[in-house]
């Protein structure tokens, strides 16, 4: 029997199984409740199909015995949550999630849950991760998960399309989704006269406050044929596919509005390629690394990259580029640095905050490149406090420092007005100081052209 | 707060004839569309990444024979 050392905290809510770790492996047990679907799941090739066509994430069974069926999927080395996603990263779990529902559909089963934390990004691609979320379809029953898409991803998605991404932050407080009522306030009137945003949003809000008092279940509910079902999945799906930002603030290629040339944006990238090379990392996380151009110099030699950025946009165009250049090995998404994700959900602990995802996933490098003066200067962290932060999950940290005499730099000072004497602190003796507190020194280099200083450092506490 | 596994809410599931009968009107008058503008060549293609909705079947199969 395997011996189950811990259990993960985002399971318990579904009583066919759950999964745990064992040792460092995640696992998922499955409950005789459950064996008839997985059985017939498994026989039936469906799984199979599945995986094959990279809709599901592939699973190893590792144990069976009367009262216990162990599986093990494939490990994923970084879970991001809907509240992290880019627009187009939202959107292609929301599609992704309807054309599972569609397969099962047609091969008599069903998502019996429709939840936006079902599905994460792996090898550059959606891909739905909880196994046990099928259940047989019964003929002429509505989607039971109906309510749950609209909530997890429908909404979230017509919402932002009013009113930008910062939305998605909504999840964050409503771990079951966005309440339709809510979803349903928030929308311009004129929606109303969409004949798709209307009935899935305004008319369930009112079918919902109509019947939430039906505490015995006496309301008969109507048949739904199989051909109405795929009627509603693929006008969603078509809907979903069609949305665009209202106010498509147009990734505006960042590095044109760089403040150095070309040479001084080549020679930053020779530099970080040659330090990064000896260090030989398997794990690399680029925070503030926008559309991915710098973690793209390592991408040959680095068996899995993060980049995160605050604007959703860059890491919208970032995620963009993974598809077209058919990258399986950079993950980006949505961070804000000074207000990384909390751990959310019953206990706190459900969805892991971004801190402690962080510091599991051990990153080999750490990079921060014109990072610290937006940390220092706009979110006023001591050296010191970022210095720790960086510490907490890093090894190596290649970090630049943009001096005061740096034009960006310059900028963020004198909106200090009156109070930039308040920020003489920013200089590379205080810098220095701050970070050798928990790292030491291992290289340092202007770039050439430019005002900027990077630094090679490694952390104290990591022998690695 | 009320969680899926046990209730799917009945306003929902109640809701979903009326969302499935207008999906099916405007399913068939895009189809229509579709058809009118391809045969005045209009048809656009799609800048989107994500495929259909539809899993291709025929792939599948030939691939579960082989194994």
């Amino acid at each position: 029997m395997t011996k189950k050392t811990d259990a993960h905290q985002a399971s318990f809510r579904d009583p066919s199984g759950y999964i745990f770790y064992d040792g460092k492996t995640l696992q998922r047990a499955i409950k005789p409740i459950y064996f008839p679907q997985y059985n017939k799941l498994k026989e039936s090739g469906f799984f199979k199909n599945l995986i094959s066509k990279g809709l599901l994430i592939p699973h190893e069974e590792t144990a069976v015995s009367s009262d216990e069926i162990i599986i093990t999927p494939e490990e994923i080395p970084f879970i991001t949550n809907p509240y992290e996603w880019s627009f187009e990263q939202y959107k292609h779990a929301a599609l992704h999630t309807l054309k599972i529902q569609k397969y099962a559909l047609s091969k008599g089963f069903i998502l019996k849950d429709a939840s936006a934390y079902n599905v994460t990004f792996h090898k550059g691609k959606p891909i739905f991760i909880d196994t046990l979320s099928f259940d047989f379809y019964e003929e002429g029953t509505p989607w039971r998960a109906y309510k749950q898409f609209i909530t997890h991803f429908f909404g979230p998605l017509v919402l932002a399309k009013y009113h930008g991404t910062e939305i998605f932050k909504m999840m964050q407080t409503h771990i079951d989704g966005i309440p339709v009522k809510l979803i349903s306030s928030l929308l311009p009137t004129r929606t109303k006269l969409s004949s798709v945003v209307y009935p899935n949003i305004h008319l369930l809000a009112k079918m919902e406050s109509k019947h939430s008092e039906d505490y015995k279940a006496e309301t008969k509910i109507a048949t739904l044929s199989k051909k109405a079902q795929e009627n509603i999945l693929e006008s969603l799906y078509d809907y979903i596919k069609g949305l665009t930002l209202k106010e498509a603030s147009e990734w505006g290629n960042y590095y044109d509005k760089t403040n150095y040339d070309e040479t001084a944006f080549e020679a930053k990238k020779t530099l970080i390629k040659e330090w990064i090379k000896p260090l030989a990392p398997q794990k690399l996380i680029d925070v503030g690394g926008n559309d991915g151009t710098f973690g793209r110099t390592v991408i040959d030699s680095v068996p899995h990259i993060i980049v995160t950025d605050i604007d959703s946009n860059a890491v919208d165009y970032n995620y963009k580029q993974l598809q077209q250049n058919k990258e399986t090995n950079m993950l980006p998404f949505v961070c804000d640095v000074l207000q990384p994700a909390p751990g959310i959900g019953f206990n706190n602990t459900e969805r892991s905050s971004l801190m402690q995802r962080l510091a599991d996933y051990a990153p080999d490098v750490t990079m921060a490149l014109a990072l610290i003066h937006h940390i220092t200067l706009s979110g006023n962290v001591p050296f010191e406090k970022s210095a720790e932060f960086f510490a907490s999950f890093s090894k190596n940290l290649i970090i630049e420092f943009p001096t005061r005499d740096d034009s960006w730099a310059q900028s963020l000072l004198v909106r200090k007005r009156e109070f930039i004497n308040h920020f003489d602190f920013y200089n590379e003796t205080e810098f220095e100081k701050g970070y050798l507190k928990y790292f030491t020194l291992e290289k340092k280099e202007t770039v050439k052209g430019t005002k900027r200083v990077l630094y090679l450092l490694k952390n104290k506490n990591h022998a690695g | 707060m009320n969680f899926l596994y046990f209730d799917p809410g009945l306003g929902a599931m109640i809701v979903q004839a009326v969302v499935a009968a207008a999906a099916g009107i405007l399913l068939f008058s895009k189809n229509v569309m579709y058809k009118v503008k391809s045969f005045f060549g209009l048809v656009k293609e799609e800048k989107d990444t994500y495929d259909s909705i539809d899993v291709e079947e025929q792939d599948t199969d030939t691939h579960d024979k082989k194994n």
